[in-house]
């Protein structure tokens, strides 16, 4: 052993010789002396480790918790306001959670495929409303729709087609344009060209638009109650926003696991460079995720302007925010646990701010925002889809 | 008294047992050399000595003190400096200020210092940046202060790894691979930097797959396999030992390319 | 190199007398020279062609390039037009007289870059006295009322100091090309410091450049700190911001009777935001960039919510809390004279400037960037990644508390409004202009931007309605320009990100980060807790 350490020892020696006196050392004397380490007080290294269990507690029970306190929010509206209240809140909580979750989809979708965080995608939805809007004034839509049950389905198809494609295009035009390119850059990059877009399609929806209130016309297209039940009214409307969003979900799930594009989807999300030695071709692949993503947005434009009636230009910004909350809650690049949370949010939207005052739901949804993202970023049912190595 | 004691370390990832109650010590100026095939636990023993993996069961004890559930930078405070498989450097920074990062913990530099430029803080940042020049100057990269990281090549970048090291005033130098990518001449530099490092005091514990490297310099070799510890003892003993034949012999043929 | 033992003196010479920086530095002179080129081309052309477009508009009269020569001021500062045009000869002239010594094959007496450089820092100083003394003398402002004196003569001045810029880049090329920083430094901080001798009788562009300007250029140093050193992309800023104003609000107004003096404000303001800073860092230690940036949101969101809902009736509601003092010394009094609150804002800038450029170097600044490089790299090197990170995001708060102390004052009402998100996308637009994590291109980047947003879009209907009436194009001429806010800022978020991602002004470094792309997992994430 020591006869072959030798040979090698010998050039350190010689080299240092033909120095100056003193032979410079590689290892700091000081360094080699025994010692506790400094820095990080006693006090916290005493506290840490309770604050780190109290950490880990919440992080593991975090679905429990968030569930048992919107089922206490529930109760603390039928303690207020009794059945007939909860009821309304039920229904409207149904409602607005899908749209949500038709909106947390798309947000879910590119990221289970690009790990961007499209912030963008809510502007997609408001500018999908105006889409409609401008769809349904030149074809006259809106004098077709209140027509009769027939002229509403052909006016309802058109609408729904034509308004899905334009947004469908849109999405892929901001992926060529603004992400692709920033596809291997750290994520921040993209994040902050999303952003960027946002604030486009902003702009120009203000510019265009103005900034008031746009009426949809679209509000009465769908009237009547379909039934009452212990005071609450249930109209058509209501069942015809839940339902068209059941239906889309259901539709994008069969697509995603059965067709040949579908599974060309996952194995994308999956490991990109696998994908692309497969035969995939990735940049079709995620610009039909950017194609379909936009058009749910689209859809949920639609549903939103049917049940609201008026849109603005900048109402994608806090509903792009809320809806990417459901998609975190679900746990990001999970498609049936996007739509799940869109429910969830709109139960705690809706219940939490019967509760607290309205002026504080949207507060409470972004709170949800941090705590979740905080405590368990793979969201309530623990799928890690979007890390990977 | 060993330097560093791993005593009945186990590492598990979900299901997959990465280390497997393995226990070893490495004494003071001891240079101790970890072999095995790939994917045997190598690097994930490193990750745990080092912090970066909280370690499932088991201990590891440094200079008798428990340092394992503590986070990397203390464990670093401890003395127990480290270089990484695949070189990783503060990429866009020069060399100088990758050494200088180095000397972070024991500067005693506040950030009052810092802002306000108090004598204090100007005279050490002096003579960290005279440290790390002649650190940088021992090592060959005198010429390279000012490149960035990035820039340097595979080689250097290596030994802009060590000298980060060496920068922490460590006790124990973990170095993971340090022989990879680099040619026969390199080579022979490196066991030669090595060789001086434990003269001047250092402990040094490295994981290295070329063999002319392992047996050249190493006092003693632990062999790992699946996670395991199949082998320890001094170079000679380890070439003849038969689990050891057994593990490499799927892989003898790569074995000796790599020992060309 | 492959003498690995040996010491080499030659090469520690070398490092020497080199510094270390020295390739970055270069590229970024090339940028601070091409736009100060640029600049005093623009100010001049400004000068020369701003009173000949509005000039029929105004006052009927005409207005030729002459006056702005015949227009030069009387007594001394005559004789400083002169040493000014007597540097321009220097500079001008002084490569002639080279190629002339070559050709003769002579040598020279003396070395004529280094009278070029004298004879051009000469002439931006003769330029920035003439300044002063306008500005102390004849009290003409300049961007405020239209009219076709005021504008000739704030034209003149503006030219005249394109004049002095154009000297000094092209006088001392070798110090903007070798310290970028520092000559940007001279070429701006006089124009900086003396707007208020230039703009006086215009208080509000004086107000406006102390209300906008000067608080912009504040927070983006104080995001740049959190984004550009510790490269943690925090998209709730301006809650920060919110938080100091609110404070100093609440403690300078008859809200809770509590009247304490703006300087004291400005160190209590500081002081809160930076706690509030590291305890809304706090949840995001263990996150990766893009749930952090989510994460900074949603803060962001909530704060001016907090504010709007008058929470624990602190706030005011959507209405804000009104009437904050403004402060009275002896004589000043800084309600009536805005020009004070651009000087101490100014101050506390440059004060902040400095000792952020101070951090940079030192022994936190190498945290950061080694942080921002490789999370898990640094920790195994002894950096305490949490307290570095808590650190970066309470110094960057603290720089907008700053802020927070001056904005209410300045305005003497705040409301949520102030604070909503697209203030938090003004800074972060404000920094991937300017270039991410380099101070001088965030300075820069702050002066385009918060110029283009807050003083040209809202005057451009005026000088549009000029131009209108000049070139009969009724089109232009009721154009609500405001609204195109969002779309720049759009556009200028994408455009970067894409074709500079580095800023006009990139660090070196920085420049190829993002295009190249490394990105190294948190350490939470290798250590399996996130």
């Amino acid at each position: 052993m020591n006869n072959e350490t030798e040979p090698a020892a010998e050039p350190a020696p010689r080299a240092v010789g033909a120095q100056v006196a003193t032979p410079y050392r590689l290892v700091s004397e000081e360094g080699l002396a025994p010692r506790a380490p400094t820095g990080g007080g006693a006090a916290a290294r005493r506290v840490l480790p309770a604050f780190r269990a109290a950490y880990g507690f919440t992080s593991q029970y975090f679905p429990a918790i968030l569930l048992v306190a919107i089922a206490l929010t529930i109760l603390g509206v039928y303690h207020s306001g009794g059945l007939t209240l909860m009821g309304q809140q039920v229904r409207n909580a149904l409602v607005l959670g899908a749209i949500y979750a038709l909106i947390a989809i798309g947000y879910t979708m590119v990221y289970g495929i690009i790990e961007l965080i499209n912030f963008a995608h809510g502007d997609v939805f408001a500018l999908s409303g105006f889409y409609a809007i401008v769809i349904a004034e030149a074809l006259g839509l809106d004098k077709l729709a209140t027509s009769g049950l027939g002229g509403l389905l052909v006016a309802l198809i058109v609408l729904f087609t034509l308004s899905m494609i334009a947004a469908g295009l849109t999405g892929m035009l901001i992926e060529r344009v603004a992400y692709r390119r920033l596809r291997d850059a750290p994520r921040v990059a993209p994040l902050i060209t999303a952003i960027g877009v946002s604030f486009l399609i902003e702009g120009f929806l203000l510019v265009f638009f103005g900034p008031d209130n746009v009426a949809t016309n679209k509000a009465n297209w769908i009237t009547g109650n379909a039934f009452s039940a212990g005071g609450v009214a249930v109209g058509f409307k209501d069942i015809f926003v839940v339902g068209i969003a059941l239906v889309l979900m259901f539709a994008l799930g069969a697509f995603v696991r059965g067709t040949k594009l579908g599974k060309a989807m996952r194995s994308t999300a999956q490991d990109r460079a696998a994908a692309l030695l497969c035969g995939i071709n990735i940049n079709r692949t995620i610009a039909l995720t950017f194609f379909i993503g936009s058009a749910l947005a689209a859809a949920g434009a639609i549903v939103y302007s049917i049940n609201y009636g008026d849109v603005q230009w900048n109402l994608g910004f806090r509903l792009g925010i809320i809806a990417f909350t459901a998609a975190v809650l679900g746990g990001i690049g999970n498609i049936v646990g996007a739509g799940i949370g869109g429910f969830l949010i709109g139960i705690i939207y809706v219940f939490g701010g019967s509760l607290a005052g309205g002026e504080w739901a949207e507060s409470l949804i972004f709170a949800v925002l941090v705590l979740i993202l905080t405590f368990r970023p793979v969201g309530l049912f623990g799928i890690d889809v979007g890390t990977r190595a | 008294m060993a330097l560093l004691e791993m005593a009945s370390v186990t590492k598990q990832f979900g299901g997959l047992t990465a280390v497997s109650n393995v226990s070893f010590s490495v004494g003071e100026r001891e240079i101790v050399s970890m072999i095995g095939p790939n994917g045997a636990g190598k690097t994930t023993a490193f990750n745990c000595i080092t912090g970066l993996y909280p370690v499932t069961s088991g201990r590891v004890l440094f200079d008798g003190t428990r340092v394992d559930g503590q986070p990397p930078h203390r464990i670093l405070r401890f003395g127990i400096a480290r270089t990484f498989q695949n070189i990783r450097l503060f990429s866009y920074m020069t060399a100088t200020d990758n050494v200088m990062v180095g000397a972070h913990w024991w500067m005693k530099e506040r950030v009052w210092d810092g802002a306000f430029k108090t004598p204090r803080g100007r005279r050490e940042e002096r003579d960290i940046e005279q440290m790390a020049l002649e650190l940088l100057d021992a090592l060959g990269l005198g010429d390279r202060a000012g490149s960035y990281a990035r820039e340097l090549p595979y080689g250097l970048q290596r030994r802009l790894e060590i000298a980060r090291a060496l920068a922490t005033r460590p006790r124990l130098l973990l170095l993971d691979e340090p022989a990879a990518g680099l040619n026969p001449q390199e080579k022979n530099e490196l066991m030669a930097l090595i060789a001086r490092m434990r003269d001047e005091g250092l402990t040094i514990f490295l994981i290295e797959h070329d063999m002319s490297v392992v047996m050249g310099i190493s006092d003693r070799i632990i062999v790992l396999d699946h996670g395991e510890k199949i082998a320890e003892g001094p170079p000679a003993e380890v070439r003849e030992n038969k689990r050891v034949i057994e593990a490499y012999l799927g892989s003898g043929a790569s074995q000796e390319a790599r020992t060309a | 190199m492959t003498d690995l033992a040996v010491r080499s003196p030659v090469a520690l010479l070398r490092r020497v007398t080199q510094p270390a920086r020295s390739m970055g530095r270069r590229v970024e002179g090339r940028s601070v020279y091409l736009i100060l080129t640029l600049t005093a081309a623009g100010l001049v052309l400004l000068g020369w062609f701003l009173p000949w477009f509005v000039g029929p508009f105004t006052a009927g009269t005409g207005f030729s390039p002459q006056d702005v020569v015949s227009s030069a001021p009387t007594g001394f500062a005559t004789v400083l037009v002169y040493v000014m045009g007597a540097s321009a000869l220097i500079v001008v002239l002084s490569p002639l007289a080279e190629l002339v010594a070559r050709l003769r094959k002579m040598t020279l007496g003396v070395r004529v870059d280094q009278v070029r450089a004298i004879a051009g820092a000469a002439g931006l100083v003769a330029a920035v006295l003439v300044y002063v003394l306008v500005g102390v003398i004849r009290e003409e402002p300049a961007f405020g009322v239209l009219s076709s004196t005021t504008i000739t003569n704030s034209a003149v001045w503006l030219t005249m100091y394109g004049f002095g810029v154009a000297l000094f880049a092209y006088g001392a090329k070798g110090l903007v090309l070798t310290r970028p920083n520092l000559a940007f430094a001279i070429a701006a901080l006089p124009f900086g410091a003396l707007l208020p001798l230039m703009f006086h009788q215009a208080p509000d562009f004086l107000l406006w450049a102390a209300s906008s300007l000067a608080i912009y250029t504040l927070l983006a140093l104080g995001l740049n700190v959190v984004v550009g050193f510790a490269g943690l992309l925090d998209l709730g800023y301006a809650a920060f911001f919110a938080i100091g104003a609110y404070a100093c609000a609440s403690l300078s107004s008859p809200i809770h009777g509590i009247h304490l003096p703006l300087w004291v404000l400005i160190f209590l303001g500081a002081a809160i935001a930076a706690i509030f800073g590291a305890l809304l860092g706090a949840p995001t230690l263990r996150l990766r960039g893009d749930y952090l940036a989510i994460v900074t949101l949603g803060f962001g969101e909530i704060i001016p919510d907090l504010a709007t809902n008058n929470v624990f009736n602190l706030t005011g509601g959507p209405n804000g809390l009104p009437g904050i003092d403004q402060p009275k010394i002896g004589p000043v009094d800084f309600g009536t004279s805005p020009q004070w609150y651009y000087w101490s804002i100014v101050a506390v800038t440059l004060i902040s400037v400095l000792l952020l450029r101070n951090l940079q170097r030192a022994r936190v600044g190498r945290a950061w960037v080694a942080l921002r490089e490789d999370e898990v790299a640094a920790a195994a090197t002894g950096i305490n990644t949490t307290t570095t990170k808590l650190l970066a995001f309470a110094i960057g708060a603290s720089v907008s508390g700053l802020a927070g102390a001056f904005y209410g004052s300045m305005l003497t009402a705040i409301s949520p409004d102030a604070f909503q998100f697209q203030v938090s996308i003004a800074v972060l637009s404000i920094i991937v202009l300017g270039g991410i994590g380099n101070i001088t291109g965030v300075i820069l980047g702050s002066f385009v931007l918060t110029f283009v947003i807050f003083w040209a879009l809202p005057h451009a209907h005026e000088w549009s309605a000029t131009f209108a009436h000049n070139f009969n194009v009724s089109a232009v001429g009721n154009i609500n320009f405001p609204q195109y806010t969002y779309i720049i800022y759009g556009a200028a978020l994408i455009l970067m990100m894409l074709l500079r991602p580095g800023g006009l002004l990139p660090s070196r470094a920085r420049r190829i980060e993002l295009q190249t792309g490394v990105e190294s997992e948190s350490l939470a994430a290798v250590q399996g807790r996130a």
